[in-house]
Formats: C-alpha cells, structure tokens, sequence
C-alpha cells in the first residue's frame, strides 16, 4: 500500500516535469528500438556486411529514409540496430563500474584508516586524469574494439562510484541506528548490506541513469576517434567517424547516427534529472 | 616578400575566410608566383639520409639534388649531377662524371668528395634509403678519384644499382660538418635545415604545419620554364583534412591538392576552373596471406578465397579510377608480363577449391588485418567479407596501428590469416618487388605471407645478379608466374594518383616511380 | 594556510608520479614494434635493431620507467617514434593552441553562462527559461564531435560565414610566435586583419568545446539566483526600491561568483580532455589533435604526454581554485 502510493507519487512527480517527461519518452523509443529493431529494419542483411557498391551514398528518399552510405548500406537500418550497441553497452559500462565502485565506497567509508587512504588516492589518481584521454590511450594500447572500449571506460569510470558511497556511508556511518546495531552485535558485512547500502542507493541510482548516456556518448567518442567497434557492427560513432569524410556533399550519413547519440543521452540525462528530484531532493549538483 | 604584400595577402586571406565568395588568387612576389601545394602529410625529419615518404622526398627532391633523376612516364633515369657514368662489364664498378657546375646554395661546388661524403653518410647512418644499398655498397668502396669523378666499387654484382641512385641525395659536407653534435653527422641540424644544391631552397621549416621554399634564381641547372615565367617559390601546406583543402582549391587559396578521396574528386572534376590529374600508379594493394600457419597454410584455401574475391568492386571504391593487377608486379616496373590466369571472381572455382581444402564446407573465421584509419583499406575488408559469405567463411575485420601490425606479422606464428598492405616499389628495377618474395623478406611488412618456395627464391636470388639484360628479364617472367601460381596474396589493385589544381598551373609531369601524391615541383609554373 | 599549501603540493606530486606509472603501464600494454616504426617501412632487420637501441627500446622494462622517469624530471618527454622528434618539443608547440582554444571557450563559457542564467532567473518558469533549461541538459548531451560537424555544415560549407577547419588561413603567415596564442600576438603586433581572421577560425571550436561548461554555469548560477532573490536581504532591498535588474547584477551575481569558480577548476581539466575530440574535428594544432592522431599511429610517448600536461593541468587549477576558494570565502579560512 505505502510503495504503490510512493511509485504513484513519483510518477506524478515525474508526470509534472516536461523536461523528464520528455527524457523518459526518449529513453522508451530508444529502449524500444534496441528491442524490436531486427524485425522492424527495411534491410537486416545490412548490417551483416552485405556490400552494395552500385547503390553507394544516395540520398534520403523513400526506399533509404536515411540514405545509404559509403557501401550502400541502409543508414537507416544501420542507426536503429546500433541502438542495440550503444544501448548495451552504456548499461554494461555503467553497471560494471558501480558494481566495482560501489562496494570499494562504502569499504573505504566504513572501515577507514588505512584502507580508505588506499583506496581514496586511488580514486583521486584516477579523477585527477580526465577519463577520455586515458580511455582513448588504453584502447589504442589494447586494440580497438567495442569490448577492449569497454574495458577502458569501466577503468575510466568506477572512481565515480567510489567518491559517491564512500560518502554517503561515511554520513551513515555516524547515524544512530548503525550505532546500535553495532552495539548489538551484528556482523559488519550483515550491517553493510542491510543498512548502509539502501541507504546510499537513491544517489548511486540517480548517478547510474545519467551515467548510462554519459557512457553511449563515452563509446560513440571512441568510436567517433577511430577505436570503436570493428566493422561491420553498426556503431554510431564509428559511423560518424567514416561519415565525416563524407562531408559535406553526403551530410545525411553523419546526421542521423549523431542525431541518435543526442537523443539517448539527453533522454537518459534529462530522466536522470527527474529522478534526482524524486528519490534524492536534498542534493544538487551543478 | 615585402612587408606590404605581405600586409595585403593577410589581408585577403581574412577577408575570404569571412566571405568565400570574395576569392583571391595565388600569392605574389612582385611579379612572380608563389605556388602553394597543399597535402595531409607532415614533413617531421628533412634529412635525405634519415627519412622518406611521400611529402618528405618531395620537398627532399627539391632542396637537393641527386647524381641522376627520374621523370617522365613511363619512368626514365636522366643524368642530374652526374653528367654521365658507366658500368664495367663485370657489374661491379660504376664510375659517375660530375657536371661541374652545380653549386650548393650557399656556393660551394658540388664536388666528389661531397657525393663520396653524402654515400658514406647515408650508409653509416642506416636510416630511410640506407636498405637499399648497403649489402652492396662499403663506405670504404667509394673513392673520389679527383674533383669531377666518384667511383663506387660494389660487393658483388647488383643490377639495381642505378635504380637507387636517384633517392640518394648530395649534401654539403661543409655545411655539415660545422653543425655535427655527439658526432652525429648532422643530424640534428639537418632535420630542419638543408644544405643542398637543388632548385629551391628552404625558407621557412614548420613541419605540421607549412614549408616554404624560395627558388633558386640562378639554379646551376636552368630553369625548364625560362626564368620569366620561374615561379618565386612554393609552399607546401600540411592540411589535415580533406574538406578545407577542397575549399581552399575552391576559393583559389591553393593551388593543386592531393590526397583526395575518389569521391571527392569525382566533385572537384565539376568545378569550372579546376583540373584533374590521374594517373596509373604504381602503388600495389594486396592482401597478404599468412602461408605457413593457420587454414592459410592450404594453397586451396588460398585458392578459393582468391577466386571468391569481387575484384571489381575494387574498381568502383575508386570510382574507376584504379587497375587491377595482373602480376605481383606493377606495369611501371621493367620485365612486368601480365600473367595468364591470374584469379578474377568465378564462384564456381573458388567453391571447387574450397572442396580440395581442409575444411571443404567453409565454417571457419578469419581475420583481416589493416592499417588503423585507412578508409580503402576498411572498406575492401568488408567487401572480402560479402565475398567470403559466399563460402560460408566468417571474416573478422581488425583495424591496427602500423608497430602493432608489423610486430604481428613478423613471425608466421603471430601475423593475421591475411593483411593487407600497399607496396610501393622504390625504383623501375623488377628485383624492388621481386625480392619481397625471397626468404630474407620474412616479416617486413612485404614479406608478411612468409612465402615459401625454395626454387623461387634461388631464382629472385639469381636474377638480381644477372647482367645479361635479356636473360634476367626472362627469369623474372618465370618468377611472376611461379608466385602467382602458389598465390602467396591476394593480388588487388594499383590506386590511381590524383592531384587537383587550377588550370593555370602548368608544367606538371607524373612520373610513376615517385610516391602517391610527390610531385616534382622543379618543372612546375604559374600561367596567369 | 602554508601547512595547507604543502600538503596539497606534495599530494599533487605523488598523483603525478601515479599518473607517470599508469601511462608508462598503458603504453607497455601494446604487442607492438615501436622500433619498426621508427625505422620506417622498407628498413631491414638491421636497421630496425640499430633504431632499437638508439631509442633504448632494447632495455628492460624497469629500466626504461626509470630512464623516462630521469627524463622527464629534466623536462624531457622523450621521443617521438613515428617522427623521431622530441615530445617536449612537440608539446611546447602544440599547447599555445590548446590553451588559446580553452581560454576563449572558457570566456565564452561564463559570459554565456552567467548571463543566461540571470536571465534564466529573472524570467522563472517562463518560456525562456524552459528554453534555456533544456539547452543546459543538451550542454552536456550532445556529442561534441556531431555538434561540430553540424556547425562545420552550416556556417562554412552551407552558409560559408566561417572557415571549415584549422587554425589560420592556407596562405597566411603567422609570424614567430611571441606568446603562441595567435590572437594575443596578433593584437601585439598590432594586426587587426589577422586577429579577425583567428577569431573566425577559433570561433566554432570554442563554441563547442564551451558548451558543457556553458550548461554547468548557467544552471548554478540559475539556482542560485533564484535563491537570492527569494532571500530576505533581496526583500528588505525592493523594499527600498532597488530595482530587479540592479538586485539580480550585485547581490546575486555575487553569491554566485563561488559556485562558478568551482565549476570552472572542476570544467577546466574536462574541457582540456575534450580538446581530443573538438581538435579532431577541427583539425586544431593542439595536444587533442596530437594525442589522438599519435594514438591512432600506435605512436605512445606523446599520448603519454599529452596525458600528463592534461593531468597536471587539472591538478594546478584545482589547487588553484581551492586557493583562491580560502581567500575569497572567510568561513572556510580556518575549516
């Protein structure tokens, strides 16, 4: 009774908010997309490397609504099955680093001392590189490729997570109620999990849904540099990075995978936003 | 430059970069023209000794000069600072006849003693043309027999001899060796500055960025256009991207530009007052099979893949504008023969050979290998990948920086199932490519497939020898066809050259042998 | 305060010596020939070890770490091995261009920022500030790589107001470089045609690059105007008669000014680190463009490099505006 007249305060909440309204519906049709594309796309073998030279860089019209590009490949078809990709691995990103950074946090936050000092300059080492160049010199060092991109940007991006729960659980830490259960005797692992973690989760959630488009556009940057997915997996950087040679006679190649990338990370920022007005008001980042 | 028009060239510049449609024509020096080139390619090391690709010989060719030249098409060797040599009948020993007039910029004679000083620095560097040379070629062998004669006396007989000459450029020992640190042989120095005797010299050295070359007014050579029409100088523009280098052709900014996509320069064809040049090169594209491990071993693998190939789809990436090979060898190179029965697409071939391998039903992966950001390159991946799907083979199209590929293909047990490279051959003499194939080839970048075929490799051995002209350029007939029959690579295309200029520059001459997108810019002007 | 300083110095000195590790452990990741490439494409077996040993390549690891790390505390950032030139050299070159880029989108950056975001608030929850809003969102989410190639499309190729890419015109002498920064030795030297002519060219590239920052300004100083202007202080003001306009441009801005300076430590080392992707596509002389192209060539000296120059810089400002936070806010002197 109490959660369903949570969710359905939250989703008046979210309701009332144009610009998350507007970020969920992205997030859906993207998500959508990434479902059923396979079976909705004019030319599935497309994607698959089938090479039509005859039919290279036509222009939008009603076979090709998105034109076809340097191969004669459907851009169309092309952009909606990378939204399988970008979709994947933005959440796999993300996930992977919280699932690395979170619990490195909250160890650092409630054991302190030693451990935490470690596990802080780490952190600090890590942040104090902007993650882009570091990502872009290790996949070059590891050889381009979506899954040697994602190795990186996970390397790139758990220290986020660990700034984040370190934290919250040191804010918890000195709360009353973990006092006592201290005091009681539970196990420190047993109160981790049972208190300190639900208690820090609405920010790492927040964080995780804008990290999500961060993390696409992270990748299409990589790809965009030349060190994304290796051909022919449709990705929408990697696309761009070819389409901008291209440029400008055949402007419908670059446009429409960029266009892509703006709608799911704005989507996934602007629900991001939502979100933090609902589950973690208090805060307020720039 | 005055300091005026300098002033009134800045001017225009930004002013046409406000306003595009407000063109302004090439730069000038008082009467004369300065003809600027524009390329992607940086110019990182100028040392003739150290250093050479496209950009880099091209502006090497003009500080400097060699003993002989290049030009023409097909390629002919013409005597430059050496007026005239001969050989002795035994092919060891080349005695070269200086023309005696030609002087360095800063004055000084071109003497034997700065062709012996040049030769011997090359070799004790064992850099950029070093290769070439030095199996044959002691410093110790090169004697300037008096002021107007070098004679090199070589190892052992090597009939290319001559076809290197050319890429060996005189420096000034003088200049040099008051700039020698750490006994460096100039090394440092000669990385930004010149000390040459060629028909422009350096003025202003940025390496990303501009080169600007002033001609030499009374050049010891002349000037092939008469020295009223002589240009003032050229420069060189490093232009990373092709879309500003269009524009700037467009807008008469630039003068000629190179390194443009076919399809760009289908576009650049249209415009009124812009001229294509195009021209069969005499860079090979192939892709190199890795013929001792892996299913690639198999010559009927190699076999059924070679015939599965859509060659010409390589034709249209390039708008036409490229030939397809017919021998392992380019057409520019001499003794070349079109080989009969070279492989083209034939499905039913390519399947009948894919039944006599070792896996007869396809079903396997394999994996490309090309030049992180070569956009050919990438896209004739994936059209082996449409054509392998016809043989139920899986393809897995691997881009990788050039250290990371040669590392690989440097042993047969790490080099890729295939690679691909562009091969261009450094002179007209048939052993350049010939000797690709030869055992000691193994893992340089042409020698990737680790080819294998001992009788073969006696006769690459044997030709590169053989003075007897007719009975050499027999043996390399024999030797294309033995390595196209145990099909080493794919045996791709050779990539048209294109340049794009406005029409008032004249002069220029394709000639093969140099390098996508060189141009020799001694003969070129400025009509206008 | 100076026990404050140090420590934070000294930190900023261990971190340093982290990021030398991490990118020495980076580059080594590599299966790659360094030497091939230095010896170029035709060289022989010979050739390729001789280049081996001169770039030290043939000396154990450990070895090598410290020899850089000997290096680079003289300065040195070793060599280049696609072009055989010194990486330090390189980058001395090549960061003027960096710095000019974000200098000016910087500047753009907070003018814009601010402004919008006083005008935000003036005009809360009306159609302008709901535009504004989802601009500062798209700020951050659109891919500055796509963003350029669109402004390329429109302002140079379609319209042709502004130059497509590069720093300078094809045919147009810079002149020795005085401080590096085109712009300022343009106004030195007193050459109003050439300052023009920078200003076309660094335009679009500043734009982009100014963008996420742009967006994290104007949202704080959006917030926290609307939160001046509700204050007490702001009341007893307009109680008095001050106007809207004058409450919002001093007393506000002023709350401002703290957030902002954050933002701009925290947005500096980031928009540094974009300079990869907006050099690119702009084709700008600077260590982005450097970077990235010596990446893509398997060339690792100065993608290290440029890694550390980033590193540094993020490292300096950050001290710096924790610096200057001590100053300017008195109840954090003694915290």
């Amino acid at each position: 009774m109490a959660v369903s007249r949570g969710l359905r305060l939250a989703a008046w909440q979210l309701g009332r908010s144009f610009a998350s309204m507007l970020g969920l519906a992205l997030v859906a049709v993207i998500v959508v997309l990434a479902l059923i594309g396979p079976w909705i796309v004019p030319y599935p073998d497309d994607v698959e490397g089938a090479v039509r030279l005859a039919g290279k860089l036509q222009p939008p019209s009603a076979a090709h609504w998105f034109g076809t590009d340097e191969v004669g490949n459907d851009v169309l078809t092309r952009t909606i099955i990378g939204a399988r990709l970008s979709l994947l691995v933005g959440i796999g990103i993300t996930l992977a680093a919280a699932a690395i950074g979170v619990p490195l946090g909250i160890l650092a936050g409630t054991a302190g001392g030693r451990v935490r000092e470690i596990i802080m300059r780490l952190t600090d080492l890590f942040l104090s590189v902007p993650g882009l160049v570091l990502a872009i010199a290790l996949v070059a060092a590891l050889g381009a490729g979506i899954v040697n991109a994602m190795i990186a940007l996970v390397l790139v991006w758990w220290p986020g997570y660990v700034r984040l729960a370190e934290s919250k659980a040191l804010s918890i830490r000195e709360e009353a109620y973990i006092e006592a259960a201290r005091v009681a005797g539970a196990p420190r692992l047993r109160i981790l999990w049972r208190h300190v973690l639900p208690n820090s989760i609405s920010p790492i959630i927040v964080k995780m849904s804008m990290d999500i488009g961060q993390a696409i556009l992270a990748v299409a940057s990589l790809g965009f540099i030349g060190l994304g997915a290796k051909p022919p997996t449709p990705e929408w950087g990697a696309m761009i990075s070819i389409a901008r040679g291209y440029l400008p006679d055949w402007w419908w190649y670059a446009i429409f995978p960029g266009a892509f990338i703006y709608a799911s990370v704005l989507g996934f920022n602007l629900l991001g936003d939502g979100l933090r007005d609902i589950l973690d008001p208090r805060s307020n980042r720039g | 430059m005055s300091n005026t028009t300098r002033r009134a060239v800045l001017h225009g510049a930004a002013l046409s970069a406000l306003a595009p449609s407000m063109s302004w024509a090439f730069d000038k020096d008082g009467d004369r023209k300065i003809m600027i080139f524009s390329g992607n390619q940086a110019v990182p090391v100028l040392d003739p000794h150290v250093r050479y690709d496209w950009s880099t010989r091209m502006i090497q060719q003009s500080v400097y000069d060699g003993l002989l030249k290049y030009v023409g098409n097909p390629p002919r060797i013409i005597p430059w600072l050496a007026e005239k040599f001969e050989a002795s009948p035994d092919g060891l020993t080349y005695t070269f006849h200086l023309a005696g007039n030609a002087r360095f910029h800063n004055g000084d004679p071109v003497d034997a003693e700065a062709v012996r000083y040049s030769f011997e620095r090359a070799l004790k560097l064992n850099a950029g043309v070093a290769w070439m040379l030095k199996d044959f070629l002691k410093p110790e062998k090169i004697t300037a027999v008096d002021a107007k004669t070098v004679r090199f006396v070589l190892e052992r007989p090597f009939q290319p001899f001559i076809s290197y000459v050319p890429w060996w450029y005189i420096v000034n020992p003088k200049q040099v060796q008051v700039n020698v640190v750490d006994g460096d042989y100039g090394k440092k120095w000669l990385t930004e500055n010149e000390a040459g005797s060629g028909p422009f010299k350096l003025k202003r050295f940025d390496s990303t960025a501009l080169i600007h070359m002033d001609a030499v007014p009374d050049y010891w050579k002349g000037w092939p256009m008469g020295d009223k029409n002589r240009l003032s100088g050229v420069i060189y523009r490093i232009v990373r991207e092709a879309a500003p280098r269009r524009a700037g052709l467009q807008r008469r900014e630039m003068d000629v530009i190179t390194n443009m996509s076919p399809d760009d320069m289908q576009q650049l064809a249209k415009l009124p007052g812009v001229r294509e040049e195009n021209h069969p090169g005499s860079t090979t594209f192939g892709i190199k099979f890795n013929c001792q491990t892996g299913p690639t071993a198999d010559i009927n693998l190699r076999k059924a893949i070679a015939y599965a190939f859509d060659y010409e789809a390589l034709i249209t990436i390039h708008n036409g504008g490229a030939t397809l090979m017919d021998s392992p060898f380019p057409p520019t190179l001499e003794g070349h023969i079109p080989v009969p029965g070279i492989p083209r697409k034939d499905i039913a071939k390519a399947k009948e050979f894919l039944a006599k391998s070792k896996s007869p039903q396809g079903g396997i992966e394999l994996e490309y290998v090309h030049v992180q950001g070569l956009e050919d390159a990438r896209r004739i991946g994936l059209v082996l990948l449409d054509s392998l799907r016809a043989l139920d083979i899986k393809l897995n199209i691997v881009g990788q920086p050039w250290p990371t590929m040669v590392a690989r293909g440097s042993k047969p047990d790490t080099a890729a199932n295939m690679t691909s490279v562009y091969v261009t051959p450094i002179g007209t003499d048939p052993d350049t490519v010939a000797f690709q194939y030869h055992r000691d080839s193994w893992g340089l970048y042409y020698g990737m497939s680790h080819y294998e075929d001992k009788e073969a490799w006696a006769m690459i051995a044997e030709a590169r020898g053989l003075t007897d002209k007719a009975r050499r350029m027999a043996l390399y007939g024999e030797i294309q066809k033995r390595i196209v029959a145990d099909q080493p690579e794919i045996f791709g295309m050779i990539p048209n050259r294109t340049w794009a200029m406005r029409d008032y520059v004249k002069g220029f001459e394709f000639s093969p042998v140099r390098f996508t997108g060189e141009v020799d810019l001694y003969p070129m002007w400025i009509d206008a | 305060m100076l026990v404050y300083l140090l420590r934070r110095i000294a930190l900023a000195g261990l971190m340093l010596f982290g990021l030398v590790c991490l990118t020495f452990a980076i580059a080594n990741l590599a299966p790659s020939d360094p030497a091939a490439l230095a010896a170029g494409p035709d060289a022989g077996r010979s050739q390729i070890e001789q280049v081996r040993r001169e770039y030290g390549l043939d000396r154990p690891l450990p070895e090598q770490f410290l020899r850089y790390v000997s290096d680079l505390v003289q300065g040195e950032f070793g060599r280049s091995v696609a072009t055989g030139r010194s990486v330090g050299r390189d980058l001395a070159r090549y960061f003027p261009a960096t710095l000019e880029l974000c200098l000016v989108a910087m500047a753009f950056g907070m003018v814009a920022g601010i402004s919008l975001g006083m005008l935000s608030a003036l005009f809360k929850d009306r159609w302008l500030d709901h535009v504004t809003r989802i601009f500062a969102v798209s700020g951050i989410a659109l891919p500055p790589f796509w963003f350029g190639l669109l402004l390329q499309l429109g302002f140079a190729a379609w319209l042709g107001w502004l130059p497509t890419s590069g720093r300078i015109g094809v045919s147009t002498d810079p002149g020795d470089p005085i401080t590096g920064l085109l712009l300022v030795d343009s106004l030195l030297r007193g050459n109003g045609p050439l300052f023009v002519q920078c200003l076309s060219y660094i335009a679009l590239p500043a734009l982009v690059l100014s963008l996420p920052c742009l967006a994290s300004i104007l949202r704080v100083n959006r917030s926290e105007m609307v939160e001046a202007l509700r204050a007490d202080y702001i009341t007893a003001a307009r109680a008095h008669g001050v106007s809207r306009w004058r409450l919002v441009t001093v007393h506000a801005l002023k709350n401002a000014m703290l957030p902002t300076l954050a933002i701009i430590g925290l947005r500096w080392g980031w928009m540094m680190s974009s300079t990869v992707l907006v050099e690119t596509v702009f084709d700008w002389p600077g260590i982005g463009l450097y970077a990235v192209s010596s990446a893509i060539a398997g060339d690792f000296k100065p993608v290290m490099g440029v890694t550390l120059i980033i590193g540094l810089n993020f490292m300096l400002v950050n001290l710096i505006v924790d610096l200057l936070y001590g100053v300017l806010d008195p109840r954090l002197r003694h915290a």
